[in-house]
């Protein structure tokens, strides 16, 4: 294994034990969350509120959910352990050893993308317990999930460089990653909203990740798959882009 | 072969702050290498310019040839450092802090963990690798901070200010370790501002000031730029004594206090056996003799003192 393959796992390693590890602040908070979301959005509203393009309530919530928790702890993951790293300065002993740039982007967004990733499985598991649910197109889910995951970990990567305080990554959580994603079709349809605002509505890149993985869990979407999997792919590779060129630049890393 | 450092003109700013301000300075290869200064002289500043921390405004800089920026992956791999703020990985065991830097540097699993055994326990932490950074006393944490600069066999070692805060036993067994280093090749660059610390350790010091090198010499040399006392003595009051500095230019002055005589020099100790035999030729009889060596901090708080006088007008000029 050559130098690179070696210092590359070793921050991956590192990166996925810090969650693995606490396994009380990574999984416990999204599995009670979700059990709620499922029990009280699922079950006990879900029977009074009609089945939406042609499946019930509580299957159309589900691909949401997921989407919710995987981007979520994707960009919690990649924020909070490099903002906590510049806070407490040991990030420096990542950037004072021979890693290029490009290898300490693509360890921290992998393994934020693999918690992501767990965290969205764990979802679909509770959702499971709650109802049948099946995946009609595994591969536009696996597809999607890649690629919502990785985008999430890169933009918390920005986030993470840019944050001069906790309270500045509260901040992105609460006014605007939060409301993305509510507005984002995860608890309803499109079609329900006047012409105006559905087209208002898909300015929000949270649309096309929702109906992405809707589309691979039941088959059915709002918009087309093809289309919004190219265009988040785009930009996924634009933020990692980013990443890379602000590592290089030293911003909020060096003096 | 290129030294282990070479900086030319090395500049850093802030704002209107200068830093670092044209600092020129060689590290030669396997030298015990220290750098002087008082506080916000820019020694931390000039170490974080070859690491990667900070970005120099102006100038080169070169470890083992390999520029800072254009090659900052072979400048980084041969650099160990131990900062003077502790900056450790704090979720972590120590031992495990210690293998992720290793196999940040490239070294495979196995080895990392050798290593990582070897380096706990020549500074002698060995018995709390599954302790976190946080629940080790202050003692333990420098020796960490030494270990983890170890951990990837550095050709450079960075020591900055390494004994800050601890025991003097635990000091010398720092030095111990990291003269030991230097034996085997390694070269070290220390700054300190225990001034005993460099006299002991450094085959060459660098004098830093707002920025600047004033001077770059063996701590001997810069010693006999200091004066020192030859005190006799005598065992009868003299009515008279020879003139000193007549006979030889070195002596500064000379001072009598009843049956003790002090004759103030440069070098001292090369001075004393002349005044010895002057006084002896003129019939005195000595009971004492002791020569107060000049030490290097006083040097260090005159040449600095100086830096400050320099650097007052060209601050009202600007």
């Amino acid at each position: 294994m050559n130098v690179d393959t070696t210092g590359f796992l070793a921050l991956l390693r590192r990166e996925v034990l810090r969650f693995l590890r606490r396994p009380r602040n990574t999984f416990l908070p999204p599995f009670i969350t979700n059990v709620l979301y499922f029990s009280v959005f699922g079950v006990i509203l879900g029977e009074r509120i009609n089945e939406i393009a042609g499946v019930p309530y509580i299957l159309f919530i589900l691909p949401g959910l997921v989407v919710l928790g995987a981007i979520s702890n994707a960009f919690e993951n990649t924020s909070f352990n490099i903002f906590h790293g510049r806070w407490n300065r040991y990030i420096e002993e990542v950037l004072t050893s021979p890693l290029s740039y490009q290898t300490m982007v693509g360890a921290y967004v992998l393994a934020a993308a693999i918690r992501g990733a767990i965290v969205g499985t764990l979802i679909a598991l509770i959702g499971a317990f709650f109802t049948t649910v099946g995946v009609v197109r595994p591969l536009y889910l696996v597809a999607f999930g890649v690629v919502i995951t990785a985008l999430f970990a890169s933009l918390g990567v920005v986030a993470g460089l840019w944050a001069d305080d906790f309270d500045d990554l509260t901040m992105l959580n609460q006014f605007i990653l939060r409301p993305l994603v509510f507005f984002g079709g995860v608890f309803y349809s499109l079609n329900e909203l006047p012409e105006t605002v559905q087209q208002v509505s898909l300015l929000n890149p949270m649309i096309y990740m929702v109906n992405g993985v809707r589309y691979g869990f039941l088959g059915v979407s709002e918009v087309d798959p093809n289309a919004s999997l190219a265009v988040l792919a785009g930009l996924t590779a634009v933020v990692i882009t980013l990443d890379v060129a602000l590592f290089r630049r030293g911003y909020g890393l060096s003096e | 072969m290129e030294p282990a450092i070479e900086i030319r003109d090395l500049r850093k700013s802030y704002g209107d702050v200068q830093a670092l301000d044209g600092v020129d300075l060689t590290v030669p290869r396997g030298s015990f290498f220290g750098l002087l200064g008082p506080n916000g002289a820019g020694k931390t500043t000039f170490i974080n310019v070859l690491v990667g921390l900070v970005r120099k405004s102006g100038g080169e800089a070169r470890v083992f040839g390999h520029d800072v920026e254009a090659d900052y992956r072979e400048a980084r791999d041969s650099i160990g450092l131990a900062p003077q703020e502790f900056n450790v990985d704090r979720f972590f065991p120590i031992r495990e802090v210690l293998e992720h830097k290793a196999g940040y540097h490239g070294i495979p699993r196995e080895r990392a963990s050798e290593r990582a055994e070897e380096v706990l326990k020549r500074v002698g932490i060995y018995d709390k690798r599954d302790t976190r950074f946080d629940w080790l006393s202050g003692g333990m944490k420098r020796r960490f901070m030494l270990a983890r600069a170890l951990i990837t066999e550095p050709d450079l070692l960075i020591l900055d200010e390494p004994t800050a805060g601890v025991d003097v036993q635990l000091r010398h067994e720092l030095w111990e370790t990291i003269v030991d280093l230097n034996q085997r090749g390694t070269t070290i660059l220390l700054t300190t501002h225990y001034i005993e610390e460099a006299e002991r350790l450094c085959d060459e010091v660098a004098i830093l000031d707002s920025g600047r090198v004033l001077d770059v010499a063996t701590p001997e040399a810069l010693m006999d730029r200091g004066t020192d006392d030859v005190v006799v003595q005598l065992r009868e009051e003299p009515t008279a004594v020879p003139d000193f500095a007549a006979r030889d230019d070195r002596v500064e002055s000379v001072e009598l206090d009843g049956t003790m005589l002090v004759v103030t020099a440069r070098q001292g100790g090369l001075v004393a056996p002349e005044v010895v035999s002057l006084l002896d030729d003129d019939g005195h009889e000595i009971v004492d003799l002791e020569i107060r060596r000049t030490s290097l901090e006083e040097v260090f708080v005159e040449m600095t003192r100086q830096g400050e006088e320099r650097a007052t007008p060209e601050v009202s000029s600007s």
